[in-house]
């Protein structure tokens, strides 16, 4: 294997790892807060024609992306009203918003483009080369010759941690899905620091939505985030709740999808290196090098006593 | 809990009758509340879009019933349905969330394409041997959650999503290299016709047999959770994890059984589907079975008859639906939207609490798990 392949490779991983991180961050903030997200895919993928919409309506990639966070953020709002208000069921909510998102885009695609399939073509964020980072060898076209989105997810990394580990919100948003009775207590209502968790998911994955149909191409096609809104969450509980955790285990995840094409069939079908991820999650939430621990107040409404 | 202890009560003799006649009206006050909201919300969005909601949910009940082909597709769509709503209803009932139906048809269906082709010159002999292999296989699948479960603590939500994904890899993996056929079509060869499940005639199209061995899987499903001691100690578990244990129930066993019976329906649930409708395992195979489980056994309040009502209301949908978008132009893809809205309400416990008081949450025993993710 050569330097320029080996830099191909790095490339892929990155545009394989932006959309998990942005929907992985985005779970997180909402299970920090102590409210289950399997609902991700289904917000991955309204924000991904969402912004196709707004992009094709204005012809501006910035109003997509503003039309795919308003439209994130109404789905976030469902599932919170539902679970954190109507005390419905966490899992149950989030499988509604799966099939919602799925049936509702299905369903727009014909009302709005006359059929179903494929969006005309949309104005999307091309690729932006950093003068001189660019130019370093091997990494310099990897990381830094790709969209703005990809640069935006580089700078949400750290401030998410900032903001998780080192702020009053991130300190009380934790605490809500630890000990939501204490938060209480201080004052704090866990039904608001619920919804500002579920509300930044939403914002969030429809980002990794928009990153997928404009970006990675510029339309929108049915059922396009092909499960990478469960690998997400896979990145979530690999990467044990954690910002940085979650960002490296969807590295590894998009580097694995890298390699699925290059290794030889023969040698490791592709299957099996699809399969990893999923292992993987398994493995570390059994416990093996480290157990992986949910907040204890997940999946729990509360109510005031 | 005094809702769960109330569900829990009086599960045997004379007192059972009664029972269900004065949980009736609470058993059916959350499902048809969830179904009357999804189709008002669902006729403001036909009217948004142009049509006339009437003239669509005819569309939709003429597709479903209006004829015996009709007929005939509710029939097949509802079959499967059973199976996987069974998954999930089984496991429920020991508290446990199982979202690998899914994942465990896929396990079924590549068990009885394999097997059917190898057994085919059995004849009829073979569909038996075939369908109670898809149910080890299943069953064995169904284990992997609870084993993870009971000795690793890893919580079931998690590990069954990941599993349906390993599932369908490896399913898709062996139906295209191992077990390729030579055919055109990408997956498994064809099992001989006369080893699969018998078609009921009747101008039904393509409804088969299939549909009596998902009411008998449902019947099955009764007998096991409350004629037998097994079935006691998995709603024991289900209601109350503490008290169980202290009464002497393993806790562990119980959990790995429940996990490994639903796997078992919903495996046998993927041969029949193969056995029956298909005759063979395609890539990409049918999806989605695992998935609309969950709202049909919540549905159908986690209860084998809820669940088969559940499955039919579901099958009967996703027939109608064909026929809604080619009298009406409503898409089809609108069911999915119905299904999703029905999905969201029928746990909503404090909506009819808003409107009937506290009485709404007792009547909501048996729709939903009091207990978090952390555990």
């Amino acid at each position: 294997m050569d330097l320029n392949e080996l830099g191909l490779i790095l490339a892929s991983t990155i545009r394989n790892a932006t959309p998990l991180i942005f929907a992985a961050l985005g779970g997180m903030f909402s299970e920090r807060s102590g409210v289950v997200n399997i609902g991700l895919e289904g917000l991955m993928i309204i924000g991904a024609f969402a912004g196709v919409v707004g992009a094709f309506f204005s012809g501006s990639a910035v109003i997509g992306l503003a039309t795919a966070v308003a439209a994130g953020l109404i789905f976030a709002l469902i599932h919170a009203v539902m679970c954190i208000t109507f005390e419905a069921d966490q899992i149950i909510s989030g499988t509604a918003i799966n099939l919602l998102a799925l049936g509702g885009t299905g369903f727009l695609m014909v009302v709005i483009f006359g059929s179903g399939g494929t969006s005309p073509k949309v104005e999307s964020f091309k690729p932006i080369a950093i003068p001189g980072l660019s130019d370093i060898p091997l990494i310099g076209q990897a990381f830094f010759n790709q969209s703005i989105l990809v640069y935006l997810m580089y700078l949400l990394v750290p401030v998410t941690l900032f903001v998780v580990f080192r702020t009053p919100f991130g300190l009380r948003l934790r605490a809500t899905g630890e000990v939501p009775e204490a938060v209480d207590t201080a004052g704090v209502s866990v039904t608001r620091m619920r919804y500002y968790g579920v509300a930044l998911s939403g914002i969030l994955a429809s980002f990794g939505g928009v990153y997928l149909s404009m970006s990675l191409l510029s339309a929108f096609t049915e059922g396009m985030t092909n499960g990478r809104g469960f690998i997400a969450l896979a990145a979530l509980v690999f990467g044990r709740w954690n910002p940085l955790g979650a960002a490296g285990a969807a590295l590894l995840f998009g580097f694995a999808q890298a390699i699925t094409f290059r290794v030889p069939q023969d040698v490791i079908p592709n299957e099996f290196v699809h399969m990893l991820p999923y292992i993987l999650t398994i493995v570390v939430l059994a416990g093996f090098g480290g157990r992986a621990i949910a907040p204890a107040a997940i999946g729990k409404p509360y109510r005031k006593e | 809990m005094t809702e769960e202890r109330r569900e829990g009560r009086g599960s045997g003799g004379t007192s059972t009758a009664r029972r269900l006649l004065g949980n009736l009206g609470g058993a059916l006050l959350f499902p048809v509340f969830a179904i009357l909201i999804s189709f008002v919300i669902g006729a403001v969005i036909i009217l948004a879009t142009g049509n006339n909601p009437v003239a669509a949910y005819a569309a939709l009940v003429n597709g479903a019933f209006g004829n015996p082909a009709a007929i005939g597709r509710t029939l097949i769509n509802t079959t499967p349905l059973v199976f996987t709503g069974l998954a999930v209803a089984f496991a429920f009932r020991a508290g446990l969330f199982n979202i690998g139906g899914e994942g465990q048809v896929y396990i079924g269906a590549l068990t009885a394409a394999w097997l059917g082709v190898s057994l085919g010159f059995l004849g009829p002999l073979a569909i038996p041997i075939v369908l109670a292999a898809c149910v080890l296989t299943g069953f064995l699948w169904g284990a992997i959650p609870g084993v993870l479960k009971a000795y690793f603590g890893a919580h079931e939500v998690i590990t069954t999503i990941m599993l349906n994904f390993i599932a369908i890899d490896l399913t898709v993996w062996l139906a295209l290299n191992p077990l390729r056929s030579k055919g055109l079509i990408p997956g498994t060869a064809d099992i001989d016709a006369a080893a699969r499940i018998p078609l009921l005639g009747l101008g039904l199209g393509r409804a088969n047999f299939g549909i009596f061995i998902a009411l008998l899987a449902a019947v099955v499903a009764y007998l096991l959770l409350w004629r037998t001691r097994r079935g006691f100690q998995i709603r024991a578990v289900g209601l109350s994890p503490g008290a169980a244990n202290y009464a002497g129930i393993g806790i562990g066993v119980n959990t790995i059984l429940a996990l490994a019976i639903g796997g078992a329906f919903a495996g046998l649930g993927g041969g029949v589907e193969v056995m029956g409708i298909y005759g063979k395992m395609a890539i990409p195979f049918v999806s989605n079975l695992g998935f609309n489980g969950i709202g049909v056994a919540l549905l159908g309040r986690n209860h084998p008859v809820g669940v088969v009502l559940g499955a039919l209301l579901f099958g009967a949908l996703a027939s109608g639906a064909q026929q809604m978008q080619f009298d009406t132009n409503v898409p089809l893809d609108l069911t999915s939207v119905l299904l999703a809205i029905i999905l969201l309400f029928v746990t909503a416990t404090k909506i009819l609490e808003f409107v009937l008081g506290k009485r709404a949450r007792e009547l909501a025993a048996g729709t939903r798990l009091e207990k978090g993710l952390g555990s």
